[in-house]
């Protein structure tokens, strides 16, 4: 049975330059006693992801939405009220990032790990202590460690401080933020370790965040990657990572190096996009070593690219002019020093073909025609790319039924 | 390769801390009687937890830090106490690529600047040969169109282009030697590696040397030639990367090496074997071997005895444990 569910939710930012689309139509369900890694590069919406599900909202909120079921129960109709009551901490608790580093250091750690428990929940304050004490000990930390203020304790012991937190109200759900980045690889094994124990002992649910594919590993029955804003591929572990099936999942796993195989990490070109101007449709496409003409180019980013190309001296002997972007989908080139333009026309087109596989933009290119004394080059239309698959799935227009398109 | 670019002989950087009119100060034994020899053209990868003093032998290396024993000599001069005046030359031919691209970059200099500033320092060049030797490093960074970023700043770059420029400013020099400090570790995984690539080709094609400060042994395994491990201020381990990864000789390098996941979804049905206990104190560090309170295998009256020394137990590998063999 599935403790959470995910069913299109949205949760974007108003910044002045535009709407951020951190969360963008995010569905997704988490089994119970399972863990769901959820992985992805800095800035691609996955701690959002988190804060979308706590209702932790900043006020630029620009729009929040879709269905958050926790226990079969839609909790998003909760009135906030409700929600702090009733859900946060108690449900669904969660680990942040770095919390380690925001325990207050002028209180001994058992009143602050109690705290919450006499403020939030009325608790009388020796039943506080005592259940902030049987919460540090299910979590390995001596007895002394409650009276002990957070700087006599070493990085791990405060991140088992910070898990104890999360855990003092018993939740069933507990949202894991990179609870280990900070930590050396040895406190990080003992953490990990902690965290498989207490998922086995307590059958605790968990939706792991991190940006580390060998550390999901650790804990992941299933495994989400997340681009942009957006799950691109979702399934469990022993399917995700033996075959993945999105080109960034292929590439992310690729970009590791591994401990124990002498295979070269390969990266991947460019830069994570922007969640305010995300690429149009695949928004992975501009990165892709595998996209062809549906992906979603645009004339814009088509004349950027010859921009960057004639820049950098890479056009391949073919001057390629002033490019002015006339729709989505049409830009027209002017040649340069009074070349015919039928000439010309038949230049490019014979460029795009040549070099459409180092710069796959080219793939785009459907029409090339003499118009106005230059050329109009006409791109193909893109389509969004979808979910598809049933327990293991993935947007990419390359899994559509009919096989692989191009290569 | 085969000529010493640097070496370090029982090299040692103490911090004294506390003290007072009446009371005698603390040390903290930051690195502690380290010798090792870094090739011309090759990479040492040094790896270790935080406060193994890793970083710190990086900065006494380059004479940040004033060493307090021990010998540095860099290309065949020692260095160990140059004074200011001296150290220009060292300051030229040794360079250092630091953590973190976002504050280590003025940001009210545009990138041609920041890289222009070395040169000026150094007094090399007229105005179009400094011009042309920006554009040159820019390109080895693969960051083309260099004229397109040269008149950048810092803020118009995304994390990855922006350690590019600091590599760049390292390189403007002609460097022999650079000390790149976890170059990569604020950077996401799929701009990492083409940082590393970058300084692999920098080493490979101009035959710097480098030392590689990291806390990743899975990077130090692809992009170095041989990995130093440090724990608590000594070198206890140096071999080369392909040995010291397959058949480690020290507990402390085998821990650590148990202790990193591949990506593996088998790895989630068993817990992974970690060491007890944390790193020691550096201000009274255990006696004898420092590892030897959390370490499997030390022995009573030998271990918390003697302090192990670093013998080449295979071809090239050293280690510092009197159990090993």
């Amino acid at each position: 049975m599935a403790i959470l569910e995910l069913e299109h939710l949205n949760f974007h930012y108003r910044t002045l330059r535009g709407a951020v689309r951190a969360v963008d139509d995010i569905s997704f369900e988490v089994e119970k006693g399972h863990t769901l890694a959820i992985v992805g590069e800095s800035g691609c919406g996955k701690t959002s992801t988190a804060a979308a599900i706590l209702r932790l909202l900043p006020k630029n909120v620009a729009r929040y939405d879709g269905i958050v079921r926790l226990d079969g129960k839609n909790v998003m109709e909760l009135s906030d009220e409700e929600f702090r009551k009733t859900v946060r901490w108690q449900g669904i608790s969660m680990v942040f990032q770095g919390a380690m580093n925001a325990l207050n250091p002028t209180a001994r750690v058992g009143k602050q790990v109690a705290e919450p428990l006499q403020i939030h929940f009325d608790a009388e304050k020796e039943e506080a202590m005592a259940r902030a004490s049987e919460s540090l000990r299910s979590v390995g930390l001596p007895e002394y460690v409650e009276r002990s203020y957070p700087h006599e304790l070493s990085g791990g012991m405060k991140q088992r401080v910070v898990i104890a937190m999360a855990l003092i109200l018993r939740p069933g759900l507990v949202i894991l933020d990179e609870p280990t980045s900070a930590l050396d690889v040895m406190t990080q094994t003992n953490i990990i370790n902690l965290l498989k124990r207490l998922k086995k002992e307590e059958e605790l649910s968990y939706i792991f965040i991190t940006h580390d594919l060998a550390l999901a590993s650790e804990l992941a029955d299933e495994v989400g990657i997340m681009y942009a804003g957006q799950i691109r591929e979702i399934g469990p572990s022993e399917y995700v990572y033996p075959s993945p099936k999105h080109p960034y999942t292929k590439a992310l796993l690729k970009s590791v190096p591994i401990l124990r195989s002498s295979e070269s990490p390969i990266s991947i070109p460019g830069v994570p996009p922007d969640l305010i101007e995300s690429p149009f449709a695949c928004r992975f496409h501009p990165r892709c070593s595998v996209s062809f003409e549906e992906c979603g180019w645009s004339a814009q980013e088509f004349a950027d690219i010859l921009e960057r190309l004639r820049a950098s001296g890479e056009d391949g002997g073919v001057r390629w002019g002033e490019a002015e972007v006339e729709d989505d989908l049409t830009l027209v080139l002017k040649p340069e020093d009074g070349m015919d333009p039928v000439t010309y026309r038949k230049a490019l087109e014979e460029a795009f073909h040549e070099q459409e596989e180092s710069t796959r933009a080219f793939k785009a290119v459907t029409k090339v025609e003499v118009r106005d004394g230059g050329v109009a080059v006409t791109l193909h239309e893109a389509t969004t790319p979808y979910m598809i698959g049933e327990a293991h799935r993935a947007a990419c227009l390359l899994l559509r039924k009919g096989g692989e398109k191009d290569g | 390769m085969g000529e010493p670019l640097v070496s370090l002989t029982g090299l040692t950087k103490w911090f004294e801390i506390g003290g007072g009119m009446f009371r005698r100060p603390l040390h903290v034994r930051a690195v502690d009687d380290v010798s090792l020899v870094i090739q011309r053209g090759e990479t040492l990868a040094l790896v270790g937890e935080s406060g193994s003093g890793k970083t710190t032998l990086g900065r006494t290396i380059l004479r940040l830090l004033e060493p307090t024993d021990g010998e540095i000599q860099f290309a065949g001069k020692i260095v160990t106490h140059l004074k200011d005046k001296d150290l220009k030359w060292l300051r030229r031919k040794a360079q250092m690529i630091p953590q973190d691209p976002y504050s280590s970059l003025n940001p009210t200099y545009p990138v041609n600047k920041a890289l222009e500033e070395p040169l000026v320092i150094h007094g090399l060049g007229n105005r179009q040969e400094r011009w042309e030797r920006i554009l040159t490093a820019l390109d080895s960074v693969h960051l083309t169109p260099p004229e397109f970023f040269a008149h950048k700043y810092p803020h118009m770059l995304s994390g990855g282009q922006r350690q590019r420029v600091v590599v760049a400013r390292a390189m403007i020099l002609d460097p022999e030697f650079i000390v790149a400090d976890e170059p990569v570790s604020m950077l996401d995984a799929s701009v990492k590696v083409s940082i590393l690539r970058i300084l692999k080709e920098i080493q490979e094609n101009l035959g710097v040397g480098f030392l590689h400060i990291t806390h990743d042994l899975a990077t130090a395994h692809h992009f170095a030639e041989r990995i130093g491990i440090m724990y608590a201020g000594k070198l206890v381990e140096m071999g080369p990367h392909e040995s010291l990864l397959t058949e480690p000789l020290h507990p402390y390098t085998q821990a650590l090496i148990e202790a990193i996941p591949d990506p593996d979804p088998e790895n989630r049905f068993r817990e992974r074997p970690a060491l007890p206990g944390e790193p020691p104190s550096l201000v009274n560090p255990p006696a004898g071997c420092r590892f030897h309170p959390r370490c499997p295998i030390a022995r009573e009256g030998l271990c918390d005895v003697e302090e192990p020394l670093l013998r080449e137990l295979r071809p090239g590998h050293f280690v510092a444990c009197h159990l090993a063999e």
